[in-house]
Formats: C-alpha cells, sequence, structure tokens
C-alpha cells in the first residue's frame, strides 16, 4: 500500500506508545520514522523490529555509561540511544560518541541528522565498518545494516560527499506495516456504547 | 518630524490563551477563508464546471475547476441517493448524500474512475498524493426539501426558512495533509496559494458550496419541469456550508503549539498594528461604524440551543448595544483611537464582545495587517528538536512561564482530572471520557500539558539545577514531551492553553470554536460540550460573482440582504 509520510508519522507514533516508550520517545519514533521513509530507507520495517524487542520495559537498554563509550548491561535500544545524541548534539564538537551494541542502527540516522541540523555540517556513522553520512537534509546510506552494530562512531565531518538523488519510500514492507498497526491498536480503547454516546457528546439530533 | 510612537505590546498569553477567551474568537480578515477569497478574486482566477453528470435523483458525479495563475485545482464531487435514515454526521457514519476530494490539477477519466472507487468510502477508501482533501457532506433535512419543493413549484423558499439554518448542506470532516494517502502537506507548503494553512481545504469547501447551490437548482428543475424557477442569487448568496465538528478536531491545537502560536500571535500582532496607529482617517472609521451594525445583523442571525452559547450570544447583543452607544463619544481623531476603543472594551464587554470589537478594528486595515498572514504556517520544523545542553533550571523556567498557574492546583482532586482524552478503537478517533467511571485510564492521550508541567516540575526539583536537561531526561523518558513543550514556549509565546484540558469542567468546545475562527467560521451553535455547528461563506460571492471589491467585507450582512 502507498503511504503518506503523514501516515508513516503518525502510526509509529502510536506505535512507540503501544510498545511502551514514553510519548516523548514516540514523538521521536514518529519523525525518525518519517525521516527515514523521506530518505528512502525503510524505517517502518526497523522499528517494526525494534518494538518487538521490548526494549521499553527494562532500564538495561538506556545508556548507563556515557563517559567514555555509551553502554549498558544489555543491547542499546536505537531510540533511546538516538535522542540521547541528538539532545547531546553539541557534544560532538568535542569529539566522536562511541556507542556499544546497538540495535537496529539504522535508527540512529535521524538522530544523526537531528545533530548535522542542530551543528549545521555533516555527521558521519560509522557502524561495523558501514559508513552513513547526512547534513541533516540529505543521507548517503548503504543498502544493508547490520541488526546489531557493535560498535558505532558518531562523528561530525568536515567534507560534504556529493548527494544522490532519492525517492523517498511510501510502501514500506506490508508485513512490518502491518506490524505497527498492531502495536498502534494498544493504544485504542476499545469502544463501549457509553463511549459512543458521550465520549464524543450525544447532545441534540444530528439529523435535522 | 514625527515623533516616533512606542509600540503597544501584543496581549498576554495569560489572557489570551484561558479557554473562555479562546471560546470567544471571532473571525478577521486574517481567516483562512477570507485569505483564500482575496487572493482568488486579486489573481482572477476562473471556476468553470467542465463535468456535471447527476441523474433525477440526484445520482452522479460533477468537477469544479479553479484555475489561478500557476496551477488548477479541482473539486471532485459524488452525490448519492441516502435514505433518510442513514444520514448522521457523527464521524462513525458511513454512507454521506454526498463525497468530495479536491484534486491536485483537472482530472482525467482515469482519475474520476479511481475516485468513484474510492471517494464515497471516506475513511475506508484510499486517495493518492494526487488528491489534498477528502469530505462529505450530507443535506439539512429541514431546509433541502423546502427549497428543492419550493423551486420546483416555482416559488422562491420562505426566509426566515433561510436564516433559521442557514446552509443547504453541512460537511462534517474535511480531511487534509496526507489522511488516507493524500498528499502531504510537504508537497504543497512552498506553493504561494497553499502556503497559509488550510487554503486546500478552504478551496474544497468553497467550491462545495458552488455545487450544493447547482445540485438544489438542478433537482428542483427535474422536480418541477418547465414550472421551476432558479434560486434567486441573492438567497443563495445568504446560505453557506454548514459544518458539524466534533472532538476530532480538539485536540489539534494542543498538539501543534507552533502552528497555533502562529495563528494567534498573526492576530495579536495585527490588533497591536491598529491599537498603535495614531489617528483613524475618516473613511476607516466610518468602515469600522458600518461594521458594527452589520455585526448587530449577523448576531441576530446567530441561532443556538446551548445554554451557554444562548448566555454569551445574551452578552454579545448586550456588547453591541454598549458599543452602539459608545461610538457617538468616541474620537477618532484623538490620539490612538483604537486603543482608546480596546482599552474601553476590556472594561465594559464581555469577552465576546471584546474579540468582536478586536477583529473588527482589524477591517479597515488590511494595508497593515493582511502580509500578516504569510506567518500563519509552521515552517519551524527545528522546533521540535530538544535543546538537551540547556540547564534544569532553565527547563523549570519555561514551565513555570506557560504553567506556574498549574502548580498551585491539586492534581490528585478528582474535580481537577475527572476527564481524560483517549482515541476509541472504532473510529480512532478522539474523544473524551470521566477518568473514574470508564475504563479509559490506560489509553490516556497527552492531552493535559498543564498537570504533565506540574508533574515534570516535580520531578525537576529533586535535580541539580545546573544538571543538563539531556540527563534528566535520559532517567526521565515520561517528561520528554513536556520538556519538548517548554522549550517550544521559547518561540510560541501562545502555543500552550493556559487551562485545565482535563478538569470536570472543561468545555472542548471552546478548543473547537478557537481553531474554527481561525478558518473564518461564523454562528457557533454547540451542540454539546463537545461537538458544534458552524457556518463556512454564509454571504460570500459565488465565484462567478467574486471581484476584489466584494472579496472582504461579505462575511458582515447588511439589514435586508
Amino acid at each position: 500500500m502507498k503511504l503518506s509520510l503523514n501516515e508513516i508519522e503518525a502510526t509509529a507514533k502510536r506505535a512507540a506508545r503501544g510498545a511502551g516508550y514514553s510519548w516523548g520517545l514516540a514523538e521521536e519514533a514518529s519523525k525518525a520514522a518519517r525521516w527515514l521513509s523521506n530518505h528512502g530507507q525503510d524505517g517502518v520495517a526497523a522499528f517494526a523490529v525494534l518494538l518487538d524487542k521490548g526494549f521499553a520495559r527494562s532500564v538495561d537498554h538506556r545508556p548507563l555509561a556515557t563517559d567514555e563509550i555509551w553502554q549498558s548491561d544489555g543491547d542499546l535500544c536505537p531510540l533511546v540511544t538516538g535522542a540521547f545524541l541528538s539532545d547531546c548534539a553539541q557534544n560532538l564538537r568535542c569529539g566522536p560518541v562511541v556507542m556499544q551494541r546497538v540495535a537496529l542502527p539504522l535508527l540512529i540516522l535521524p538522530f544523526a541528522a537531528n545533530a548535522a541540523s542542530e551543528l549545521r555540517c555533516c555527521v558521519r556513522v560509522e557502524m561495523d565498518g558501514h559508513v552513513a553520512i547526512t547534513d541533516g537534509d540529505h543521507l548517503l546510506c548503504p543498502d544493508m545494516l547490520p541488526e546489531l552494530a557493535e560498535r558505532i562512531t558518531v562523528q561530525t565531518s568536515q567534507t560534504t560527499p556529493s548527494w544522490r538523488q532519492c525517492d523517498a519510500l511510501m510502501c514500506p514492507d506490508p508485513d512490518s506495516w502491518d506490524r505497527l498497526a498492531m502495536l498502534a491498536h494498544r493504544t485504542y480503547a476499545p469502544a463501549t456504547e457509553e463511549s459512543r454516546l458521550r465520549g464524543a457528546g450525544a447532545g441534540l439530533s444530528d439529523n435535522d | 518630524m514625527t515623533p516616533v510612537q512606542p509600540q503597544i505590546p501584543r496581549r498576554d498569553p495569560a489572557t489570551m490563551m484561558r479557554l473562555s477567551r479562546l471560546g470567544s474568537l471571532h473571525q478577521c480578515r486574517l481567516s483562512f477563508m477570507r485569505i483564500l477569497l482575496r487572493r482568488i478574486a486579486r489573481e482572477n482566477w476562473q471556476v468553470s464546471r467542465p463535468v456535471f453528470d447527476i441523474d433525477r435523483n440526484g445520482v452522479g458525479r460533477a468537477v469544479y475547476t479553479a484555475k489561478g495563475p500557476e496551477r488548477a485545482y479541482s473539486l471532485v464531487v459524488f452525490a448519492h441517493d441516502l435514505p433518510d435514515e442513514k444520514r448522521s454526521d457523527r464521524v462513525i457514519a458511513d454512507a454521506w448524500d454526498a463525497t468530495f476530494t479536491l484534486f491536485d490539477g483537472v482530472p482525467a477519466e482515469a482519475d474520476l474512475e479511481r475516485l468513484a472507487e474510492n471517494v464515497p468510502l471516506q475513511e475506508a477508501g484510499r486517495i493518492s498524493r494526487q488528491e489534498l482533501s477528502l469530505s462529505r457532506a450530507n443535506r439539512s433535512v429541514r431546509l433541502w426539501t423546502h427549497v428543492v419543493d419550493r423551486l420546483a413549484s416555482g416559488q422562491q423558499p420562505d426566509l426566515q426558512q433561510i436564516e433559521a439554518v442557514g446552509y443547504l448542506m453541512r460537511t462534517t470532516a474535511v480531511y487534509g495533509s496526507g489522511k488516507f494517502g493524500a498528499a502531504d502537506r510537504d508537497v504543497i507548503a512552498d506553493r504561494q496559494e497553499m502556503q497559509v494553512p488550510f487554503q486546500a481545504e478552504m478551496l474544497s469547501v468553497y467550491l462545495t458550496r458552488t455545487f450544493v447551490r447547482d445540485l438544489v437548482n438542478h433537482m428542483a428543475g427535474n422536480l418541477g419541469g418547465t414550472q421551476a424557477v432558479r434560486l434567486d442569487p441573492a438567497i443563495a448568496r445568504r446560505l453557506g456550508i454548514g459544518n458539524s465538528t466534533g472532538l476530532g478536531m480538539a485536540p489539534f491545537i494542543v498538539n501543534h503549539p507552533i502552528l497555533f502560536n502562529n495563528w494567534m500571535m498573526v492576530r495579536e500582532e495585527a490588533i497591536a498594528r491598529v491599537r498603535a496607529v495614531a489617528q483613524a482617517a475618516p473613511e476607516d472609521a466610518e468602515i469600522f461604524r458600518q461594521l458594527v451594525k452589520r455585526s448587530v445583523v449577523s448576531t441576530e442571525r446567530w441561532q443556538s440551543a446551548h445554554p451557554v452559547q444562548l448566555r454569551k450570544l445574551a452578552g454579545l447583543k448586550a456588547d453591541l448595544e454598549a458599543l452602539l452607544q459608545y461610538l457617538p463619544d468616541w474620537d477618532a481623531h484623538a490620539q490612538r483611537p483604537w486603543n482608546t476603543l480596546i482599552e474601553w472594551s476590556e472594561t465594559s464587554l464581555s469577552e465576546e464582545g471584546q474579540e468582536l470589537v478586536a477583529s473588527l478594528i482589524l477591517e479597515p486595515y488590511g494595508a497593515l495587517v493582511d502580509g500578516l498572514a504569510s506567518c500563519m504556517a509552521d515552517s519551524n520544523a527545528d522546533a521540535f528538536r530538544i535543546d538537551g545542553s540547556m540547564t534544569v533550571s532553565a527547563v523549570r523556567d519555561l514551565l513555570q512561564e506557560s504553567f506556574g498557574w498549574a502548580q498551585a492546583l491539586d492534581w490528585n482532586d478528582p474535580a481537577n482530572c475527572a476527564r481524560a482524552w483517549y482515541v476509541s478503537e472504532e473510529k480512532l478517533e478522539p474523544r473524551m471520557g470521566e477518568r473514574f467511571e470508564e475504563p479509559i485510564a490506560d489509553y490516556e492521550q497527552p492531552l493535559a500539558p498543564a498537570r504533565d508541567a506540574a508533574a515534570a516540575v516535580r520531578a525537576l526539583d529533586a535535580w541539580d539545577p545546573k544538571d543538563t536537561i539531556a540527563r534528566f531526561l535520559l532517567n526521565h523518558p515520561e517528561h520528554r514531551h513536556t520538556v519538548r513543550r517548554a522549550q517550544m514556549a521559547r518561540v510560541a509565546p501562545y502555543g500552550e492553553i493556559r487551562d485545565n484540558t482535563i478538569s470536570a469542567s472543561v468545555m472542548p468546545v471552546d478548543m473547537l470554536r478557537a481553531k474554527l475562527s481561525f478558518f473564518g467560521a461564523t454562528h457557533f451553535d454547540p451542540r454539546s460540550d463537545r461537538w458544534v455547528r458552524i457556518c463556512m461563506y454564509a454571504g460570500a460571492p459565488y465565484p462567478e460573482d467574486l471581484t476584489p471589491d466584494n472579496a472582504d467585507l461579505w462575511v458582515y450582512p447588511e439589514a435586508g440582504t
């Protein structure tokens, strides 16, 4: 099915919330899914895998140590870690950020893009030898990224590559889309006759 | 040398962002439908009807194409024969008298075939990037039959009945911005004619009104044959398009704080500019005086059965009386006469009256305020990004600025958190329920920024004020949406409602009215505390009559017209 970016954004937000993330992180997920789709990447598929990992229910997947290498007891969640990277964008001026064991490294890229926009320069993300680069508005990214990156290095880059034109990806993997829709469904309150009448406001006749 | 006049500040968000104030806003010359009609007239857009293929029963399709200097947009209409018992304005309806989409360009036959398979299904169908909106409308059964029967028998409809309803059809949802596969806002945001918010939706409703007039003539002609007459253009012009709007719209202004700020700030800037005008030219003062009289006519035609709105209407009528008594003493040649008028209104009129006066003083000053329309869109995507280097104490200060009033509320008192906003499984539409009576709290949407701000402040108080907010958020992701809003407030002083959106006494229709007033809606008629009927484009010239001379003040009816 061909979707709009708005639909991808809205469903990603609800799905992330349905998977247990806070509203603020769900907002990050929605913008990240939209940004990836708009830059030709299947953010929907990546989120479908991430959200099934159940990372939202444990603190083991957020960076506990951030002094030298960002790491935790478990695999790092790219949504939580990416949001922290975006929040700390200014730190990239002082040197690279190195992360250890990050799930779905593709999902770090929208946050690297945030950092690039904030710093008004290119940001280079190396994931176990795979290199992506973004200036916030463009993305160069290898075709296949691993499901888990042992080591990610994020740093500013002074050289601007020659960007390639890329079409938005409006037809994500259908199974992944269905999965996000199912997770989103968890945020919907079951309908009752009472809510049907009261929740939307019955009031006076609507056929006159 | 002329002394430099000190600026007049915009009105305080602490006043303007109260729900009762937002629920008293009126349209003004910066409302979206008025901006659109000015442009159509100025640029001499041509509206044509390349297809009108509707049978005796009112079933078929039509296309209305509006051609501007650079592009064309076409309203594609599917007209249906809806049994009476299926007619409902509720979002849970699944059939309508007419369904519409605004096509980006001029549709080919293949486009029409594709749209015929989907548009009548509304939410259950799919549209594409070629479409900019999706909407539907139902007949007003009170007025439709009366008008068709009268015209068919060679008579014009009864004016009292026209006045009692105000429209022949009312739309319900008008979806845009990527809904159901439609084009994303980004696709059109850079086009001059679409840069102002909701121009595609407003165009679709304007063309819908033309279709409805044509359809009623067509149906009457079929019924009455040679005996039938066409609807008197003067009566047709009084008719607008109705709209029923429910809770689906209320969260919009909470979910788009920058966008809504821009609307409010532009209107407040316009008001401040006019208040700073040193002296009113006689012709400008005269425009204002005339429009006050025409507002009296408009208010007399404003019908509602809702007790709260009836009270407000009585107040507004008394306000207009007071204004008419005050005006002879008001000296348009004195220093800053508009400021004097606004200051008088603040002590003499209800909020309805104050906001009407604030809207009316803009009317003579198009040259001074109309350019602000280009500032109403939200082009500040960067505001979403959290600045994590900000200190805990700085974020706390921002929250205090917008929500200081909320810290004092006892958020555990059931009266202060009686309601919860949720999305229903059934129609995926926002609803509001009773937190302590229905099983909805687990599904609550983040639509209580004040309560959330109070909770965030409590959490921030446990942190070192010099710590970074990034570190706080890593440990408290549950406050992330609140911190984002707090930082947005730096560029969006009118972005937050300064009231409790989950209190036992909240009136969601106030939120609906705030948004609808910026569309340019009139005659707000709450049908409960959470849905409202309005009228759009009543008095507006139809496309063939629209000129720069009549594109602006049509919204104010003249007595006897």
